[in-house]
């Protein structure tokens, strides 16, 4: 059962790749067929979502969709804190 | 040069070339309107910045990427302030790739950012400008050379560039001036993304005949300069500003 961060980056990715995607069965966006201006369409859009800043310090030590869904809600708790 | 009373908007201008211009107009006494696009934070400092000179600063975020955002941003300009004295082009974005590796993806979010929203936003700006005002675009040297993984910033430059002279000719009349600035190398996060390693690693990079790189301040003055009054018959011109290093490009 996908968090609602996580369904929520599911539907950004979707609609900025143009797919249908599911996060649970890759490791990284580029196996989604990302290049780096979808990562930061993406990234973008999550920071609009989420009312939240994702620090590019930060971001260089994500390592796959599943840190990276972490990474947002932890920024999320660090927000709402 | 006093810019009391008067009202600018500055994309992109919370960081950087946009932060200097910023900083600049709130300086001469300007209150300023300062778009970003994703750090708050680092907006909310550069405003911190602002008042402590004693004008306001007002934040909007929006990607002017994106027509829509550009509507809500001027919306809000309108419903704020009333009416813009200055608009500042200072947003980019871009690609870095060669030409022959460009996709249309890349172009399009290129194009959009440094070209279209120059295009939509002084659409917008002129109707809030009805005593006239001072809109200056920032280009780069790149528009009409050809650096490697620059192709798509220098071609959206260029479309700047010619927009500058197309949308001058058509404010002239309304008592707006329309120019643009076009800088050598600046060093800031943005040219790490362009310049090769083997170039920044070069000890003569940052030379100039005048003797020194150019900075974002200096850029500032120039900007400050095309607002002022002096430069009411300046019209649709590109001003370079590079401390020489194009009539001597050693270290382009």
């Amino acid at each position: 059962m996908a968090s609602p961060v996580e369904a929520a980056i599911t539907e950004i990715a979707s609609k900025i790749l143009r797919k249908e995607v599911d996060l649970t069965t890759v490791n990284n966006f580029k196996e989604l067929g990302a290049d780096s201006l979808d990562i930061i369409q993406i990234i973008v859009r999550v920071e609009d979502r989420f009312d939240i800043e994702l620090l590019e310090e930060d971001l260089q030590n994500i390592k796959g969709v599943k840190d990276f869904v972490a990474y947002v809600e932890r920024r999320i708790a660090e927000k709402n804190n | 040069m006093s810019f009391a009373g008067r009202t600018a908007l500055i994309t992109g201008g919370s960081r950087g070339i946009g932060k200097a211009i910023t900083l600049k107009l709130a300086s001469e006494g300007a209150d300023v309107i300062i778009n970003f696009l994703r750090r708050r934070s680092v907006a909310e400092a550069t405003a911190e910045e602002v008042r402590a000179k004693g004008v306001k600063a007002h934040l909007i975020k929006a990607n002017v990427g994106e027509p829509e955002e550009i509507d809500r941003m001027f919306d809000e300009v309108r419903d704020k302030f009333g009416k813009l004295d200055i608009f500042i082009n200072n947003a980019a974005s871009g690609v870095a790739k060669a030409a022959l590796e460009l996709d249309t993806r890349g172009w399009d979010w290129t194009m959009d950012i440094n070209a279209r929203a120059f295009l939509l936003c002084t659409q917008r700006a002129v109707k809030v400008m009805p005593r006239g005002g001072r809109i200056v675009a920032i280009s780069s040297l790149g528009a009409k050379l050809a650096w490697p993984a620059y192709s798509a910033v220098g071609v959206s430059k260029a479309a700047l560039e010619a927009l500058t002279r197309y949308l001058a000719v058509e404010c002239a009349p309304l008592g707006i001036t329309v120019n643009a600035v076009a800088p050598g190398a600046v060093e800031s996060e943005a040219l790490k993304l362009y310049a090769s390693q083997e170039t920044l690693s070069r000890p003569d990079w940052k030379q100039t005949p005048a003797g020194r790189m150019i900075t974002p301040e200096d850029i500032a003055d120039l900007v400050l300069f095309l607002c002022s009054e002096h430069a009411s018959m300046i019209v649709g011109q590109v001003i370079v500003i590079d401390g020489g290093v194009s009539l001597a490009p050693i270290n382009l």
